[in-house]
């Protein structure tokens, strides 16, 4: 008796029952979406935020000072410590391998440049240049992973800011890229060939073909930028760089994540290691390279951490008023379906029904109704989470179940407190006068 | 004419008076509904123009965004690579249309320092420092420690682990036959090229270097939409010809594709929830206006016209958006002061043209969602008061 009058109820009303079913989905349509696109934003925004390049900066702990201004550096080559670039794989062996995305080892030194002028396609030696800044470093540099796979990194990854026109020189080969002002100034083109050299010359070294023109708005762009491998030829220091910048993800950091690691207690230790902040990255890299110095490059960490809190809390604060009008409309409309039935509550209560057997019935018909709604709502809500995520980001956010608990969860709440209040009154009511229409 | 008008007029908002007292319940449904599409639609779209002219401030946590350098000169030679600080005052006002420009002025040289406590000896790059334009509390905190004065110096982190330096200790710095003396004050470590410097007041730098009133380097740190900066950067190079204005590419290209996405992701999840917001409300006021039917077929049954049955109606839900716009609007915008409040720690400012425009939404909102009621006008009144429809 008791589903054939919910069936009935149904069957009978279809229209009232689609155009509340009909609130319920929307309502809930808009609380997936932006449910989903809060929970996903986060790791999206942390992706956008690497376009700023490193945040973490390793340098070996028994170098000297840098004397360095505008870029260049002033100590002798020979002097300060460097570090071993067979120890670099092992930076993706670490707890947190996934969310380092790209390092970069860097070799500085000084030498000099022969350019040769194209005459003719005959190459033509055009004159030294002395003191010119050379810059040994990874463009695109692919090693194998332990777990299997292969990692590509290099100032591609970590700078991803620079232009380059042309290409990168690829690894190894005899190839270089020269900075934009040191290009202009000498007149260098794509195709033309420089040989490099330092200390004592003898005959001239083999030449490197430019491969590209590099556009940093930095200091590189003063400079030439050799494979690693040549730099460290050059500078007779094999498998050597000096200075590393790793370009991470992370979780912005808060009060507990900026306390000393060795004043933590065990428990807290562990939680602190656990969680992707800055700090703790910096502390496992420096645990797989040993005699580094790790630091945090605090204006982009730093920067990158308090609008990624700030945009969070902002969406999520957009998401509950999403939620609440959601649930506020859905509550009016249910509300609304409850009032106009009170001819049909006074009825079967003149018939002998209980309050609490209306009111169950009734309920009963809320529930199904907010089931159904809010799983039309979710599907609704999943394909608008995608077409946003897929216009801001460029990528979707997955489907989460939580999100369709919460839901579903949401949807029956409301429905139910919707259609509470005028119940209680519909229960109070003497059905005499409402059934003689008064 | 006239007088027949009159009395209808009279009439007619009686009958509108009666229609929305008729039943309270009904009433507060309606009004609960459009009252709270109107607050989100006031709250969402106070709080998105409000935003996106936060986030550009916001982004200044990233510290100087634009540089400027001497335009020719040999790099290596550090003397010579220096321009008059008189290109300052073309800096000034520190303004532009989105707020304060703040700048650091840098005066760079290498140095023999010894510390007088550890007696230690090294050279260090010495990057003489001196604010222009600040007015920020802590900015101006920074100065004063810098000041000539009290000849305190900022040191990095990398210096003082090297030098064995604490707060408190006096420093020498001598180049040639000059010598300068500070007092440690900060500490710094921040990752970036001051963990290796000593930074007193310019000045200071001056007096070592032998160049008074040349200085290598100015940031400055620009606040505004892309847009905005690099305006600020064309006007800027135009009035200093002397020197190189340039941006700091990782700066300003990272801050215009996160500006860029941030924005989008806004003005998306607001548009959107705007929409399902108004829909939700719609759905719901419909859901309330077909159960209209009795009122119908009685003003039918005795002689109204569709026409002003329909107007009747209209009027009603205007007049039920306009009261839940009003209320709703108003609470929407107090709730966005809040909002932004508790995100950028600052309120937001309301912004008056909202108000009219969650309100106008709001009545448009619930006029759309009488609309179904025009197929009442078909509805055979005899048919109504049998109970068959």
């Amino acid at each position: 008796m008791f589903l054939r009058l919910v069936a009935d109820s149904f069957g009978r009303r279809p229209r009232h029952k689609l155009l509340t079913g009909a609130a319920l989905a929307l309502g809930m349509g808009v609380a997936t979406a932006a449910l989903s696109v809060a929970l996903d934003v986060g790791d999206r925004l942390a992706m956008e935020f690497r376009s700023l390049g490193a945040n973490l900066v390793a340098t070996s702990r028994a170098d000297s000072l840098p004397l360095e201004i505008g870029g260049v550096d002033y100590r002798p080559v020979n002097a300060g410590a460097y570090l071993p670039e067979s120890d670099l794989p092992k930076l993706k062996t670490i707890f947190w391998h996934n969310n380092i995305i790209g390092f970069a080892p860097i070799l500085e030194i000084r030498g000099e440049a022969l350019l040769f002028s194209d005459k003719d396609g005959e190459f033509q030696p055009a004159g030294w240049i002395e003191n010119v800044p050379l810059i040994g470093t990874w463009a695109e540099h692919g090693f194998s992973l332990p777990e299997g796979g292969e990692f590509h990194t290099g100032v591609v990854k970590t700078n991803p800011w620079w232009r380059i026109d042309g290409q990168w020189f690829s690894d190894g080969a005899k190839e270089c890229v020269v900075g934009a002002a040191f290009a202009q100034k000498h007149g260098i083109k794509v195709g033309d060939s420089i040989s490099l050299a330092r200390g004592e010359v003898t005959k001239t070294p083999a030449p490197l073909k430019v491969t590209g023109v590099l556009n940093s708005g930095g200091p590189e762009d003063e400079s030439i930028v050799v494979p690693l491998r040549y730099a460290q030829s050059l500078a007779d220091r094999p498998g050597q760089y000096r200075k590393l910048y790793i370009s991470a993800l992370t979780k912005p950091e808060d009060d507990f994540a900026r306390r000393d690691p060795k004043t933590m207690k065990p428990d807290e230790f562990e939680r602190w290691s656990c969680s992707p902040y800055v700090s703790s990255i910096a502390y496992s890299v420096q645990q797989v390279l040993p005699g580094t110095d790790v630091r945090v490059i605090r204006r982009v960490a730093e920067g990158e951490g308090q609008i990624l809190t700030h945009v969070q809390t902002l969406l999520w604060l957009v998401t509950l008023a999403a939620m609440l009008a959601a649930a506020l409309a859905v509550g009016a409309s249910s509300a609304a379906s409850v009032i106009e039935r009170r001819v049909e509550i006074s009825l079967m209560k003149a018939l002998g029904a209980g309050s609490g057997t209306v009111g169950f019935l009734l309920a009963a018909e809320q529930l199904l109704l907010a089931v159904v709604g809010g799983g039309v709502g979710y599907a609704l809500g999943i394909v608008l989470a995608r077409l946003l995520g897929e216009r801001i980001f460029g990528a979707a956010p997955e489907p989460t179940l939580l999100v369709f608990f919460v839901v579903i969860g949401l949807a029956a709440i409301v429905t139910l407190l919707g259609s509470a209040l005028p119940l209680r009154r519909a229960s109070r009511m003497d059905p005499a006068p409402i059934l003689r229409g008064e | 004419m006239t007088e027949l008008r009159n009395p209808n007029r009279a009439m007619f908002w009686r009958i509108l008076r009666r229609l929305l007292g008729a039943n309270r319940g009904r009433l507060w449904v309606m009004l609960l509904a459009l009252g709270a599409g109107a607050a989100v639609t006031a709250a969402l779209l106070n709080l998105q123009v409000d935003a996106k002219r936060r986030l550009t401030t916001e982004f200044r946590a990233f510290g100087p965004n634009v540089l400027i350098t001497p335009r020719e000169g040999d790099p290596t030679a550090i003397s010579e690579s220096t321009f008059d600080e008189s290109v300052l005052k073309d800096v000034s006002p520190f303004r532009n249309e989105a707020g304060m420009v703040l700048a650091n002025v840098y005066l760079y040289l290498i140095a023999d320092v010894t510390s007088t406590a550890s007696r230690e000896n090294q050279r260090v790059v010495i990057g003489g420092t001196q604010g222009v334009g600040a007015d920020d509390l802590r900015e101006a905190a920074r100065i004063e420690l810098q000041s000539p004065n009290n000849q305190l110096c900022n040191v990095g982190g990398k210096v003082a682990t090297q030098m064995h330096l604490q707060v408190g200790d006096r420093l020498t710095m001598s180049n040639g036959r000059v010598q300068e003396s500070c007092k440690v004050g900060l500490i710094q470590l921040n990752g970036g090229a001051e963990d290796s410097e000593i930074l007193p007041h310019l000045d200071v730098a001056q007096r070592l270097a032998g160049l008074p009133g040349r200085i290598s380097l100015v940031q400055i740190s620009v606040p505004g939409t892309p847009q905005q900066i690099d305006r600020y950067i064309a006007d800027l190079q135009k009035r200093i010809p002397e020197a190189e204005v340039r941006p700091i590419r990782q700066f300003t290209e990272g801050e215009a594709k996160i500006y860029n996405r941030i924005g989008g992701l806004l003005t998306a999840t607001v548009g959107i929830v705007l929409l399902l917001t108004a829909l939700c409300v719609m759905v719901a006021m419909t859901n309330v206006a077909i159960e209209r039917k009795m009122d119908v077929g009685l003003m039918k049954a005795i002689g109204g016209a569709t026409q002003r049955v329909v107007r009747l109606f209209l009027a009603e839900a205007a007049l039920l958006g306009l009261g839940g716009g009003l209320v709703g609007a108003a609470l929407g915008i107090l709730l966005s002061i809040g909002l932004g409040k508790a995100v950028f720690g600052v309120a937001a400012r309301p912004r008056l043209i909202v108000y009219p425009v969650a309100v106008g939404l709001t009545i448009l909102v619930a006029v759309v969602s009488a609309f179904p009621l025009r197929r009442l006008a078909g509805i055979r009144p005899a048919s109504v008061f049998r109970g068959e429809a």
